[in-house]
């Protein structure tokens, strides 16, 4: 039996030991990540092989019309980094908390001691790792495969990453609440997400002010792509602080924040 | 002060009242078995019990304190274990990584070999759980309900899916932890589990308790008719019976008594046999059975427990 106090003690925060708690379950996050050697795979490997193809296609093919001289490869670098962070905070993250609610594991979770902000805390920054190891992956390989290739302002580059990787995994938490199952995570999120990102530029470019670009831009997607491509200069002369792209960012997490505060569920929906 | 205490206790999803006026009270190193059909609100009451929901009206406590109460929620936590109804493990760790990052959760938990040793999955120690059967996995889910070292433990149809040596091993551990001293609320379907682990039970039916009490007494189990059947001897005739045979007391060669005073009726009829050497071949004393109380006391309206099973 446990031989913890019998007076009951209030209050949740317990200091120190709840932020090495966090610590402790990132540990554990990334191990569940890593055990999974397939899923690891293919979620670092497939943005890192498409880009291998798709530069080694495009040689030394120009982006086209809106950035200049730019090189498709170096486009494709800018926008599969921004793929790199939607995948892993968005994609991935909505899937695990759907199919981790559906199995239980979060009411388990919710079951134990450790405070509700520590546990979820340690999910989305154990994402986080994974996002930017991604990123990192991707700049290696702009380094050593596409001359040197690298951001072209560092510091708007990584505020683009951080307010990319918060706001995408606000969004990825809230439209896990929309999700009934998980049979239905695959195909609602996936799906969704892909043609979003064929439309905002991921794979073609998009002429800035074009239609298209317009239509995109009512979405998070596009706005994380132009503000990746900005601070690797693209198109030329753009300011590398692309605040008008990140405060659309930001708008559609506070609005994945909302969702799930108002939706969010412990047990098994069984929809 | 008891382990659990529920008094008139009410829930409602919208329309559906899936638990109205729910009393009961569980003591210390009791186990205690809530039964009752699918939809009766066995799990909704375990759960505002673990303070993973709230109720709608009455009140609860739970170790002394009010599971809704946020401020004490989190020490509650450390003191309670629970196995869920659902099979709820992580696919890709082993047996050893779950219970060590759960053993984590709490102040002073029991050794991860213990646990595993308890829950017979040493030889699996560091397989993964994926590679576990359903069963091995369902006991690991104890295992990861037991980790804490729980003053209660709350099991919600712990032995479902398990093959009989599986169900056996469970109960093996649950006595375990009763003789040591922790109390255990459970909810089951079998009524061999019933028999076999609980101290007392109460019946959930149509979202009320409708009885309560031991296993050999609810319903007026005890003390309700017995039923002693045999085999007429040769050459008997029924009117040379010491005891009164009923119309319709004898089928195709089997004499069939029911009576409340079974001890008079068996000193009777066995004092004959011996006197006048005859053999009762097939003698048995049949007492209703907790299956047959338990159906009697749950023959519900279809249409609520249905709308109760929506609910949840």
């Amino acid at each position: 039996m446990s031989s913890t106090s019998s007076t009951p003690t209030r209050g949740s925060f317990r200091g120190l030991s709840d932020v090495t708690m966090v610590g402790r379950q990132v540990r554990y996050e990334q191990l569940s990540f890593w055990l999974n050697p397939l899923g690891a795979f293919f979620t670092l490997g497939f943005s890192t092989i498409f880009l291998v193809l798709l530069g080694a296609i495009a040689g030394n093919s120009k982006a086209g019309s809106g950035y200049g001289d730019a090189l498709l490869h170096q486009y494709y670098l800018a926008t599969f980094i921004a793929y790199g962070i939607m995948a892993a905070c968005f994609t991935v993250l909505s899937q695990t908390l759907v199919n981790r609610r559906e199995m239980g594991l979060l009411k388990r979770l919710r079951l134990s001691p450790v405070p509700t902000w520590s546990l979820l805390s340690a999910i989305f920054l154990s994402t986080m790792v994974i996002a930017l190891l991604q990123v990192g992956i991707l700049l290696a390989v702009g380094a050593l495969g596409f001359g040197d290739y690298m951001p072209g302002h560092a510091l708007a580059f990584i505020l683009t990453i951080v307010v990319g990787m918060l706001s995408f995994t606000a969004l990825g938490v809230g439209v896990s609440t929309l999700v009934p199952n998980a049979d239905a995570s695959g195909p609602m999120i996936s799906i969704v997400f892909f043609l979003l990102l064929a439309f905002s530029g991921l794979y073609f470019t998009i002429t800035p002010g074009s239609t298209l670009a317009q239509i995109s831009g009512y979405f998070p997607v596009r706005h994380l792509i132009t503000a990746v491509l900005a601070s690797f200069n693209l198109p030329a002369g753009t300011n590398p602080w692309a605040w008008h792209d990140l405060v659309v960012m930001a708008l559609w997490g506070a609005g994945g924040v909302l969702l799930a505060l108002r939706r969010w569920q412990w047990a098994p929906r069984r929809g | 002060m008891p382990a659990v205490s529920v008094q008139h206790l009410a829930k409602s999803y919208g329309d559906t009242q899936a638990v109205r006026d729910v009393s009961f009270e569980v003591e210390k190193g009791e186990v205690f078995a809530l039964l009752g059909p699918n939809g009766a609100g066995k799990t909704t009451t375990i759960e505002i019990l673990e303070g993973f929901r709230d109720r709608s009206g009455g009140q609860v406590e739970t170790l002394g304190v009010d599971p809704a109460d946020r401020s004490t929620q989190r020490w509650l936590r450390t003191r309670i274990g629970v196995v869920l109804q659902e099979l709820a493990v992580e696919p890709y760790y082993t047996v050893r990584q779950v219970l060590g990052r759960n053993a984590g959760f709490y102040p002073s938990p029991r050794p991860v070999d213990e646990v595993i040793a308890l829950i017979g999955l040493t030889e699996k120690a560091d397989e993964r759980v994926k590679r576990l059967s359903g069963g091995q996995q369902r006991r690991l889910d104890v295992g990861l309900g037991i980790i804490g070292n729980p003053e209660l433990l709350f099991l919600d149809e712990p032995t479902t899916g398990l093959d009989p040596s599986g169900r056996r091993d469970t109960w093996n551990v649950i006595r375990e932890l009763a003789s040591a001293g922790t109390t255990v609320m459970l909810t089951t379907h079998y009524m061999d589990e019933v028999e076999a682990l609980a101290d007392r039970v109460a019946v959930l039916a149509q979202s009320v308790i409708v009885a309560s009490g031991t296993p050999a007494s609810i319903g007026g189990r005890d003390s309700s008719e017995v039923t002693i059947r045999f085999t007429l001897p040769d050459g008997v005739a029924p009117a040379d019976l010491p005891v009164p045979i009923p119309a319709g007391g004898i089928h195709a060669g089997q004499v069939e008594l029911h009576t409340v005073d079974e001890l008079r009726l068996l000193h009777e009829l066995t004092g004959w046999a011996l006197r006048e050497g005859h053999i009762l071949a097939g003698l048995s004393v049949l007492r209703v059975t907790l299956e047959d109380t338990y159906l009697r006391l749950t023959e519900t309206a279809p249409n609520e427990t249905a709308a109760n099973e929506t609910a949840q």
